[in-house]
């Protein structure tokens, strides 16, 4: 278990360092900063004193060796544009990004995974049809267009929801929530509905077909024979059987909820960290977007670590095979 | 029936009351949804219009502007030379910071000095570097020497914000941000703030100007288009800024809004490249030729001709601009209203194009941003169909700001478009950047990238920058316009009109040349 969490760590020092190179070799190609952000009145001695200030006269490979080795000190840098800390900027983002990602994930869960047992244990019926085609629309309809759509109905037309923003929030565990009122969950709500609108689709998918596929073998049949109420099949022996590709799945979509969110996040204007980061990329931040990068490898690492684990839980022979 | 009466009136005595408790309710507060908000709380930090537009609220300036950037007193009653390098302002009296204290002439030297230590990545220098020394004359006079004639100080100091000198010289970002450092005199007082978040404000009642309607003041940033259109329609925000033209033309039909438009200074203007060289070389007959056509004033002035500016602002702009013949309003310091409207003329421009050789046209790339100025993209793409009714084929290539202006500092470009605004109101602060020849030692032509020089006009800009009488300036300035515009040094399009819109009947929205979107200047419709 040990060499497998160091093969690990290892292999996540490699991509953060390779995704840092690339971040730096393709803002560098797009230009300086400076000339994004700089005043019209401004000068060109006031310009040359500003690309010094932030080290961008440097070659790309000094900046890059700073950067790194303030890195290594824990120092991620400071924004250009605010000149906060990177690390405490995307931090007070985070609360917000997270809470709708889980709110997203928990909306495909509850709904996903049901849905698609229904729809694998009765593949004939018309309601099994109508999931199916509903899952189809979940992920072939591009996001933002269903995001203006919920918008338009819900709360410019209906009236129910607010049209976007996050509403008032309370103090827990160091984070700043809106789920702890009834209010923020207006807020919350349509967001966490769109985001969650591509996930319920492949969960769907993902359960039917493994349903229809496990529903046929030997050990359904014979729990049935041994006299098994048809629940306890389905809730019990089928949707552990078939858990292994869902847990994946799982875990790499709420990684990548996580972390692009960006969308979801735009249309709504809810100021998690993925409009944190299109705001940075339009004003060329490059602290933030190299940091922002690197956290999204990390976290990645760290649910493909979890999700590894999860597997020997749920299904022995892969911590045989691990052990050996 | 005498009962069905009283019940009747009941009725609308509860109505009447109602909506007046309603209105006197909303009326207390006023939520802004607007496009961009401030970087930092602290004013010093950064140049950046959205920012400014924002503590407005909070810290006011030593000279203020109006609507159309003409100046007026602000934190200073008065203001005169009294040699060639010393202003006097005189500041005003019985001024409160929101601690209580008063305003007095430390406080504007305090705020002059701390500028160069603390400012960020849009440098706040630009408004003092022409400052030598601010000196206190008495408790309200401030005496600012300056390093050579400085005509346009009072411009400058329209972004001048005055922090008390109470706060420090230590404080930065983090103190302003909590709002322990953010006491100024404006009329609002800060009380909470998250980057990209709402900034919430609330009423200062020692204010010393206009007492203010609005009790709190809540300004949400929603920089995407559809989102902030939404939150006027679900009725979460009262007002709206930068509506785009498409929405514009489906509100003016709606009867639940009320829309504003108002000219903007910022003007789209065309950039030929007159280098020996293009970077990016013409094509005639599709193979590259070495000379580069737009240094002749015949194919400018073609291409100038090409141009229906009328269809540009009907069309594609859906009405929403004006026809521009030169860098910024003619109502400006040093706009010339003797210039006559750009013609459209194709004839006349095929026949000046044969004329400077190139019968058949050429082919060049034009670049141009698609994000910064409403409609941007669609006039780029509009004047390459324009040019090539005249012959010429012209490939446009939209690009996102973030891309467009690092290349084209780099001098990337053949023929650009971009836009400009002139926020001081005179002319010094954009023909000195873009016509004049590139001079680092002077400090001008900083955005001049096309090459252009032209000997009479640099001498009438620098004889303008150290002439301290205004009527002669003013005629200095109205010559550069004049020879600059004539020569095609830049070919400007169109100016661009900004449009507000506000729940129906509820508000007054007094419409700024500069976008600016004040609570303090917008009142309850009564």
């Amino acid at each position: 278990m040990i060499g497998f969490l160091i093969q690990r760590v290892l292999q996540a020092l490699m991509v953060v360092i390779a995704m840092s190179i690339i971040v730096f070799l393709g803002v560098y190609a797009i230009g300086n900063p400076i000339d994004v952000m700089i005043d019209p009145a401004s000068d060109q001695a006031l310009r040359e004193a500003l690309i010094q200030r932030y080290g961008l006269d440097l070659p790309l490979y000094e900046q890059y060796f700073v950067f790194m080795s303030n890195m290594l000190h824990g120092d991620l840098g400071e924004s250009f544009i605010y000149r906060l800390p990177v690390l405490n900027l995307i931090w007070s983002r985070f609360p917000a990004t997270l809470e709708l990602a889980l709110t997203a994930m928990l909306i495909a869960t509850c709904l996903g995974i049901p849905l698609g047992l229904w729809a694998g244990y009765k593949p004939e019926s018309l309601s099994a049809k109508a999931i199916m085609a509903f899952s189809v629309l979940g992920f072939s309809v591009p996001s933002f267009w269903v995001g203006l759509l919920l918008i338009m109905a819900f709360a410019v037309e209906l009236g129910w929801f607010p049209s976007g923003g996050r509403g008032p929030t309370t103090h827990v565990l160091g984070m700043n929530l809106s789920i702890t009122s009834l209010e923020g969950w207006s807020y919350i709500i349509l967001p966490a509905f769109n985001l969650a609108l591509f996930k319920l689709g492949l969960l769907i998918r993902l359960t039917r077909a493994g349903t229809a596929e496990v529903m046929s073998s030997d050990y359904v049949r014979f729990a049935r024979a041994q006299g098994l109420s048809e629940s306890k099949v389905v809730g019990l022996h089928v949707l552990k059987n078939i858990s292994i590709p869902i847990v994946t799945v799982f875990g790499l979509e709420l990684g990548s909820t996580l972390a692009f969110a960006v969308v979801t996040e735009t249309v709504f204007n809810w100021p998690g960290m993925g409009k944190l980061i299109i705001d940075s990329i339009t004003v060329l931040d490059r602290p933030v977007m190299v940091a922002y990068l690197i956290l999204v490898v990390f976290l990645f690492v760290m649910i493909n670590l979890v999700v590894d684990l999860v597997y020997g839980q749920l299904d022995p022979r892969i911590r045989v095979k691990a052990a050996s | 029936m005498k009962q069905n009466f009283k019940l009747g009136g009941s009725l609308v005595a509860a109505l009447v009351l109602g909506t007046v408790l309603c209105g006197s309710v909303s009326a207390q507060t006023l939520t802004m949804g607007l496009r961009a908000g401030p970087d930092s709380i602290d004013p010093h930090w950064s140049t950046l219009g959205s920012q400014a537009e924002a503590l407005r609220h909070i810290f006011d300036t030593l000279v203020m502007s109006d609507e159309n950037l003409g100046l007026k007193p602000g934190l200073a009653t008065s203001w005169k030379p009294i040699d060639d390098t010393t202003w006097e302002f005189k500041i005003r009296e019985g001024v409160k910071f929101h601690d209580g204290s008063e305003l007095t002439a430390e406080d504007v030297k305090f705020s002059i000095d701390r500028i160069p230590v603390v400012t960020g990545p849009m440098s706040m220098t630009i408004y003092t570097k022409q400052v030598a020394e601010a000196k206190v004359a008495d408790k309200y006079t401030l005496h600012v020497k300056t390093k050579a004639p400085a005509p346009t100080l009072p411009n400058d100091f329209i972004r001048l914000f005055v922090v008390s000198k109470n706060v420090g010289m230590e404080a930065r970002n983090e103190q302003f941000n909590s709002g322990k450092a953010a006491i100024g005199t404006g009329p609002y007082k800060f009380v909470s703030w998250e980057p990209k978040g709402d900034l919430v404000l609330e009423r200062f009642d020692g204010y010393w100007g206009e007492k203010q309607p609005w009790q709190k003041v809540v300004r949400k940033e929603i920089p995407s288009d559809p989102a902030r259109m939404a939150a006027l329609k679900s009725g979460q925000v009262d007002l709206v800024n930068y509506v785009p033209a498409t929405d514009y033309a489906a509100m003016q039909k709606d009867k639940s809004v009320d829309t504003f438009v108002a000219d903007s200074v910022y003007f789209l203007n065309l950039t030929p490249n007159v280098k020996e060289t293009l970077p990016r070389k013409v094509k005639v007959d599709g193979k590259e030729i070495d000379a580069n056509p737009l240094r002749d004033p015949k194919v400018r002035e073609a291409m100038d001709l090409a141009i229906d500016r009328k269809t540009l602002v009907r069309v594609v702009l859906e009405g929403l601009g004006r026809p521009a013949n030169q860098l910024m309003p003619a109502s400006f310091f040093g706009g010339n209203k003797n210039l006559p409207e750009r013609p459209y003329d194709l004839a006349k421009a095929k026949q000046l194009l044969a004329d400077a050789g190139y019968p058949k046209g050429f082919e060049i790339d034009f670049h141009c941003t698609n994000n910064r100025l409403p409609g941007d993209g669609a006039v780029c793409e509009a004047l390459s169909q324009m040019w090539a009714r005249a012959g010429l084929k012209v490939n446009a290539n939209a690009l996102n700001g973030t891309v467009f202006f690092p290349a084209q500092q780099k001098g990337e470009f053949s023929l650009w478009m971009s836009g400009w605004g002139t926020l001081t109101g005179e002319a010094s602060y954009t023909y000195g950047s873009l016509v004049h020849t590139a001079d680092p030692q002077l400090g001008l032509g900083a955005f001049n990238k096309q090459g252009y020089s032209n000997p009479e006009v640099d001498k009438l800009l620098e004889e303008g920058a150290r002439t301290m009488d205004d009527p002669k300036r003013r005629a200095l300035f109205e010559k550069v316009t004049e020879v600059s515009m004539n020569d095609r040094a830049l070919i400007p399009t169109v100016q661009i009109q900004t449009v507000w819109a506000a729940k129906k009947g509820m508000l007054a929205i007094p419409p700024r040349v500069d976008q600016e979107t004040l609570a303090y200047e917008i009142k309850p419709k009564s």
